[in-house]
């Protein structure tokens, strides 16, 4: 069985790397929201993680409810984002400057 | 065994992580997020979480993932124009990703011991388990996510929804109730004379 | 370093799986191969046609030969020689690997399916959920089979299949829950097992709504008339599979028998009693009739394989509009309703359904 600590490292690659992600893919708003369920993921990696090796159920329930939450997330980012295209036809963030003062 | 089978899934995840975040077309990044959903589904299934397994295959595969497909395959994005700029970005992102690694890294290895797992009760299965602190002690925040996911169902509705204007219905009931007199006048009139 | 005696025990613990799942997706494939000559068959008795009648061979030697019997694997042979076409600017990796993808979930479900007590290659706790996020993954596969096409109609097909899918499978949830709520467990040799008794014990009796909206949306979940939109030829062309040919479409083709036969399955293990003996518990039930045994559960599927046929040759096509307001309006609030009820009737531990609770 690998050890907690292999757990932890792998949540923490994939945190970082979602991280970068919003670095580069700055400007792509639907890349950004990718990037945000990934470091989710990680989170939730951590959790189970503790979860197993601290024989708590209760890391599980936290899941449970990120994942819920997560979904909500989700499906409201994407309603914007749709709503957003309709208007402006881009979803470049770049673009979205129209309350600059 | 298990071992192998859990670095196998790592670098799995590892790699569509990875092209998730450089890849240049928003469907194979879709794709890929999917493909590291499996993965990491597949890691908790080492950690006996079998509900919480199948339930982000089921939540996030099934549904979440094939929403995001969906939109980004509806929207007509242009995929050159947002990318420029990418190249720029490329030294800050690695810098703050190895950065942010690296102190993770210093702090789960010099403060965690090795911890050995402790032994959950096996003759009961894990969604039980789940289940009975769920609608126990959780109760309150269980209820709590219920609401949250109605609010969002609501909203997302709300924004989306275009109230279909000018729409030409038939009342197929009307139609076939239609009689003969309301549509047909037969009118009696005078021949006119010739000229 | 690895221990020769646990690298053995591995490989022989392996070998044993493969062992089951050859002997479970064999038998498959020859079923599914003979369902598209039934298909065929039974269509065309019910049109005053009779069907694929040249190629054949002597089913019993000696006996009149069987004609149309040879006809699947001839169908199978030219399918394999017929030339691959990919079209220009599609996605290549992506064309070739949508069939595959529609096609593992449909074989990989198979895997929780109990054939008889304890006949089942992966006995596991969360059986049902399972099978519904197996189900849920076969989208994917249309998803992109549609998208990778370059191709209007493909496109347009696959957001309406897989819109569809998505929808169906929320009602279908529902019933699931409704079966779970009454068996009490996940696993489906226990759903099976919860049935036990008698005819009037099955469940299809007590859910017998959730029963009825299980299997139409069964029928719209895996695209089949009258709920075939998604390839409805007279609209765009045929769905999204418009731009495969040779092997790829064959898989395809594969795919969507294998998952009618799969909810047709699904449906005796939640609804009737798995294989259990209809005779139980009646005059006859010291018979042989009484025993239990695979050859009911058999019996039973065929009887839902040859509804999804009968349903073809009798049913207009919907339209997609209605389609959605039948998925949404009607069977939603109709399972939730009867989710309710049912939770009632388990609480009141209604006899002879619910007795232990």
């Amino acid at each position: 069985m690998p050890t907690l600590n292999e757990f932890l490292m792998l949540g923490a690659i994939l945190f970082c790397l979602s991280i970068a992600g919003i670095f580069l893919n700055r400007k792509n708003l639907i890349i950004l929201l990718m990037c945000i369920e990934l470091m989710l993921l990680a989170v939730n990696m951590n959790f189970i993680a503790f979860s197993y090796f601290s024989g708590d159920i209760a890391g599980q329930v936290f899941v449970f409810f990120i994942l819920t939450v997560a979904a909500a997330e989700a499906a409201i980012g994407l309603a914007i984002l749709v709503v957003l295209f309709r208007n402006r036809a881009t979803i470049n963030v770049d673009d979205l400057d129209s309350m600059k003062g | 065994m298990i071992k192998f089978t859990f670095y196998f899934f790592s670098i799995i995840l590892i790699f569509a992580a990875m092209r998730l975040i450089t890849v240049r077309n928003p469907v194979h990044a879709a794709l890929f997020l999917v493909l590291s959903f499996f993965s990491s589904a597949s890691i908790w299934l080492l950690l006996h979480a079998e509900f919480l397994a199948i339930a982000l295959i089921l939540v996030y595969v099934g549904a979440v993932m094939v929403l995001f497909l969906f939109v980004v395959m509806m929207l007509d994005i242009n995929v050159t124009m947002i990318r420029d700029g990418f190249a720029r970005y490329m030294p800050v992102a690695t810098l703050v990703g190895v950065v942010i690694l690296v102190e993770m890294g210093l702090v789960i290895f010099s403060h965690l011991p090795e911890v050995q797992p402790v032994v959950m009760a096996a003759d009961v299965s894990n969604t039980k388990m789940l289940g009975q602190v769920l609608y126990t002690i959780y109760v309150y925040p269980f209820e709590i996510a219920a609401v949250i996911l109605l609010v969002a169902m609501v909203a997302a509705i709300a924004l989306t929804h275009i109230p279909r204007t000018r729409m030409k219905y038939q009342t197929p009931s009307h139609q076939v109730n239609v009689r003969r007199q309301d549509r047909v006048r037969l009118v009696k009139m005078p021949t006119e004379p010739k000229d | 370093m690895v221990d020769m005696s646990t690298f053995i025990d591995v490989a022989v613990y392996l070998g044993i799986i493969l062992i089951k799942i050859l002997v479970l997706v064999f038998p498959l494939f020859i079923v599914v191969a003979y369902y598209t000559l039934a298909e065929r068959k039974i269509i065309g008795y019910m049109q005053v046609r009779v069907g694929p009648n040249r190629v054949g061979f002597d089913a019993v030697p000696g006996l009149r030969r069987i004609r149309g019997l040879g006809q699947p694997i001839a169908d199978a042979v030219k399918l394999m020689f017929k030339e691959i076409v990919i079209p220009t600017n599609a996605n290549v990796f992506l064309f070739v690997i949508a069939p595959v993808l529609s096609f593992a979930p449909a074989i990989a479900a198979w895997a929780v399916i109990p054939f008889d007590d304890g006949w089942v290659v992966a006995d596991i706790n969360v059986g049902l959920l399972y099978l519904l996020a197996m189900t849920s993954i076969s989208v994917y596969g249309v998803i992109i089979a549609g998208w990778a096409s370059n191709s209007k109609y493909a496109f347009l097909g696959s957001i309406r299949s897989a819109a569809q899918i998505i929808s169906y499978e929320i009602a279908m949830g529902f019933t699931l829950v409704g079966v779970v709520l009454a068996a009490g467990s996940l696993n489906l040799s226990d759903i099976v097992m919860a049935q036990k008794g008698s005819l009037i014990h099955w469940y299809w009796l007590p859910l017998f709504p959730l029963f009825i909206i299980y299997f139409i949306s069964a029928t719209a979940e895996t695209n089949r008339a009258p709920f075939d939109v998604a390839e409805g030829e007279s609209e765009i062309v045929a769905g999204f599979h418009t731009e495969y040919s040779g092997m790829l479409f064959a898989v395809f083709f594969l795919a969507e028998y294998a998952n009618m036969i799969l909810v047709s399955a699904l449906a005796v293990i939640m609804f009737l009693g798995g294989w259990l003996s209809p005779f139980e518990g009646t005059i006859l039930g010291e018979t042989i009739l009484g025993q239990h045994g695979i050859v009911w559960f058999l019996l039973k599927t065929s009887i839902f394989m040859l509804l999804f046929l009968w349903f073809r040759a009798t049913f207009p096509r919907y339209r997609y509009d209605q389609i959605m307001r039948l998925g949404w309006k009607i069977f939603i609030p109709i399972t939730l309703v009867w989710i309710v009820v049912e939770a009632a009737a388990v609480l009141a531990n209604l006899p002879p359904w619910f007795v232990e609770g």
